[in-house]
């Protein structure tokens, strides 16, 4: 046994290795994105048998994984809470059909939202698709739960979905794991039709089989549902219904206010399936553990409770769920919380708002209210790719176009005008369609500008793209190649040619798939190459004014964030003159580099050599030419 | 105890915060802590929230922070928001890190720095756990404080 101080994601990953899972997929998404490189390394210092890697989309990833569970194989899937969406049609079914060997579908929450653009409750969409979720609320519990909802699984034959929160999953604390992993050997199967009953196929039912297999889903849920039980804390008669990170924070809270004999404070490792009947008539059991909470403080509070069977109704004055983010647990139990105002009905419930909470039920006195100074709005890296490409398509199509961004790190080019909307991943080509056809039934011009990031395009971009070449609509669709998903911490592409063992992959190459589609003009450069890109972009622009088709341009560069990126980067250090300075500050607001800066006292702008990786193409961009190399 | 680490993204500030986790839990304190590092990664804040000793969670409540550790001046007014005692450096002390060591071992010189002037932790305790560069680059640092309040105490007498 060895402590590491590990964070959620890598916890759930040694978890699921740990459970025997030797089947993951799943795609990049911040906070999830550490648990397939963890695994990953894992298996290649243990030399242990699996597959690890990650998948185009969400949608392939939970089939992927599902299938392998299917095949005898336990098995897990990895993604963000807006992931989860791109897999609801395979993530519904499969509670109907059930699993073989155990399955885990992780999806992280980020309450905030931090990095997302909801912040949905993937314990919802759990209970809409009747599939258990364990919701951990420490460090430590992401490992035990990933262990826990294999058995489950594997118990009942069921999905089970581990969902984990920023909080956690970005959280470090020490773990205790075994040093050595047990090698099983793996012993794939799988039941074709001819082994089913004519009653029931389970893994190609016909629809009547389907309310069969309805049936047998809730008939799991039920049995779930009755050994559900919340473990209870302290001995106050408000009680509040609690599970995930918000437990920790209100247990902490509990007790710096010393409000243990106001609150009983009850903690769902489960949060879905609950029934009123288990809460109407809670039976303590003798000897909860917790491994996470301190022996002491523990033992005190299960003595005062032991064996006392609690009617609710007699028992508490106050019955409150807090929870992130949506009410699961107040609307299966019926309880107070959100719906009476309890508990504020978007945002994290990060401490200082539990207290607020706490605040509401009379609990405490009033707090003090920090106010929170704005922090500066994030940018794009210094000698970023996206930055010159998306500046030069600027320059072409100038501001009245319309830009359609998309999900990933160029989203930042809103802070210069070059994106007006952002949907979701691959929405951008969608939207490119839309706008187009619509200023077309119109009779109106419109230039329509659909940008994309590689690992976007192959996740959701090509078949919108199949539909444009289809339908002969008119706009330019840029795909900025990084050769890496930048934006979760670079992850590999399609286009890697190699895996994390070293071993072949086929690299998918861009130019074949969009010119597979029919798509007549296509053009790749380099960013960096700014004459070159500007012809390119100007013929596009051509192209699309002549023919009623779409235009695609790839601009090429790598991520200067990847070591191989920032090597091979050209070194052109720049200077910025300062008679020619005439303080418009046009590079600060159309250009915005984070190594540009803006001195107030002589109204000139500046060079911050501690950021300026001296990738040369600010250049190109100053009105007055004070920009110049050195 | 209650800690926050703020700085920009490049300043190695989860470096720094993950060789405090690991002399704390040397010395047998459990350690919790939670990471928040924004869209950007270059020159965006990040914020490192640490509780030794105490605790579920990582999560510091704004306002209950024992010591805020800021490696960027200008975000004196946000690491204020988690408690009033704020440790900072001073212009001379970056200077003089960057003047003395390789940049990508500035955070550990700025590190011997803050363990000599808090005291909090042991010097010996974190050069067990240095590799050779990050030992002598925090060395640098701490005996940089003895050398700079020696010089100054000789300024006063």
């Amino acid at each position: 046994m060895s402590k590491l101080y590990l964070s959620g994601n890598e916890a759930i990953a040694y978890g699921l290795i740990h459970a025997g899972v030797r089947f993951i997929t799943g795609y990049p998404g911040t906070p999830s994105s550490e648990i397939i490189p963890t695994a990953q390394k894992i298996i290649k210092d243990q030399e242990i048998k699996a597959y690890v890697d990650w998948a185009i989309n969400e949608k392939v990833a939970y089939e992927v994984a599902y299938g392998a569970c299917l095949a005898n194989i336990k098995s897990a899937v990895t993604m963000k809470q807006v992931g989860l969406n791109v897999a609801m049609d395979p993530f519904m079914n499969s509670a109907y059909v059930g699993t073989v060997a155990g399955f885990v579908v992780i999806s992280v929450d980020d309450p905030g939202p931090h990095s997302s653009q909801t912040e949905q409750d993937s314990r919802f969409m759990a209970m809409t698709a009747k599939i258990p979720i364990l919701d951990p609320s420490t460090v430590e519990e992401a490992f035990e739960f990933s262990k826990k909802a294999i058995q489950l699984s594997e118990k009942y034959g069921i999905p089970v979905m581990l969902r984990s929160t920023t909080r956690i999953s970005h959280g470090r604390a020490l773990v205790e794991v075994d040093d050595q992993i047990i090698k099983q050997e793996l012993n794939p199967y799988f039941k074709t039709s001819k082994e089913w009953t004519k009653q029931l196929s389970r893994f190609a039912a016909t629809p009547k089989q389907r309310l069969e297999l309805h049936k047998i889903l809730n008939r799991k849920i039920g049995e779930i549902t009755k050994e559900n039980i919340p473990r209870l804390f302290f001995n106050g008669n408000i009680l509040i219904l609690s599970s995930g990170a918000v437990f920790s924070y209100l247990y902490e809270l509990i007790e710096e206010h010393s409000l243990q004999d106001k609150v009983t404070l009850a903690k769902f490792d489960m949060p879905y399936p609950l029934s009123r009947d288990t809460l109407m008539s809670l039976t303590l059991p003798q000897n909860t553990t917790l491994s996470v909470i301190p022996r002491d403080s523990m033992s005190r509070e299960i003595s005062q409770n032991k064996e006392k069977i609690l009617n609710i109704n007699k028992t508490f004055s106050r019955i409150v769920s807090i929870e992130e983010t949506y009410p699961v647990i107040e609307l299966q139990l019926n309880t107070e919380g959100r719906r009476n105002g309890i508990v504020p009905k978007e945002g994290e419930l990060l401490p200082e708002v539990c207290e607020e909470i706490l605040e509401n039920l009379k609990l405490i006195k009033k707090r003090k209210i920090f106010t929170i100074p704005p922090l500066k709005r994030p940018s794009l890296c210094p000698g970023c790719g996206h930055r010159i490409a998306l500046y030069e398509v600027k320059k072409v199509f100038g501001k009245k176009a319309i830009y359609a961004g998309d999900i990933g790190c160029y989203t930042l080019a809103l802070n210069f005008n070059v994106t007006d909307i952002v949907l979701n991943m691959g929405a951008s080509v969608s939207l490119g369609f839309a706008f187009s056809k619509t200023f077309e039934l119109g009779n109106k011009n419109q230039d329509i500008v659909s940008i994309i990031g590689d690992s976007t395009f192959f996740h959701t971009g090509i078949p919108p793209l199949i539909d444009a070449v289809h339908y002969q609509v008119p706009f330019l669709l840029i795909i900025l190649d990084n050769q890496t998903v930048a934006m979760t911490g670079n992850q590999k592409t399609l286009s890697t040619s190699k895996n994390f063992l070293g071993e072949c992959l086929k690299p998918i190459v861009i130019e074949d798939i969009v010119r597979s589609i029919g798509i007549n003009f296509l053009e790749v450069t380099d960013p960096y190459d700014y004459e070159k890109s500007l012809t390119i972009i100007k013929e596009a622009k051509k192209f699309l004014k002549e023919r009623k088709e779409p235009a695609v341009v790839i601009f090429r560069h790598l991520c200067i964030n990847t070591q191989e990126g920032l090597k091979s980067n050209p070194k052109k250090s720049v200077k910025i003159s300062e008679e020619l300075c005439k303080g418009c500050k046009f590079c600060i607001n159309e250009f915005e580099c984070p190594a540009i800066v803006f001195d107030e006292g002589t109204s000139k702008a500046m060079i911050d050599k501690t950021l300026c990786i001296s990738c040369g193409c600010c250049i190109y961009i100053c009105p007055t030419k004070a920009i110049n190399l050195i | 105890m209650k800690l926050v680490i703020i700085g920009k993204g490049g300043q190695g500030v989860i470096f720094f915060s993950r060789m405090i986790a690991q002399v704390a839990s040397m010395k047998g304190f459990l350690v919790r802590s939670t990471e928040i590092k924004g869209m950007a990664k270059k020159g965006g804040t990040v914020e490192i929230q640490m509780k030794i000793g105490e605790g579920l969670s990582g999560v510091v409540r704004r306002g209950s922070a024992d010591l805020v550790i800021l490696l960027s001046e200008d975000l004196m007014d946000y690491a204020k928001t988690f408690g009033d005692k704020v440790f900072t450096f001073t212009s001379e002390e970056i200077e003089k890190a960057l003047s003395s060591v390789p940049m990508r071992y500035v955070n550990t010189f700025l590190l011997g720095i803050f363990v000599k002037k808090t005291a909090l932790f042991s010097c010996d305790d974190f050069l067990k756990i240095f590799d050779n560069q990050n030992k002598e680059s925090f060395k640098k640092g701490y005996e940089y404080v003895q050398s700079s309040t020696r010089n100054s105490s000789k300024r006063r007498n």
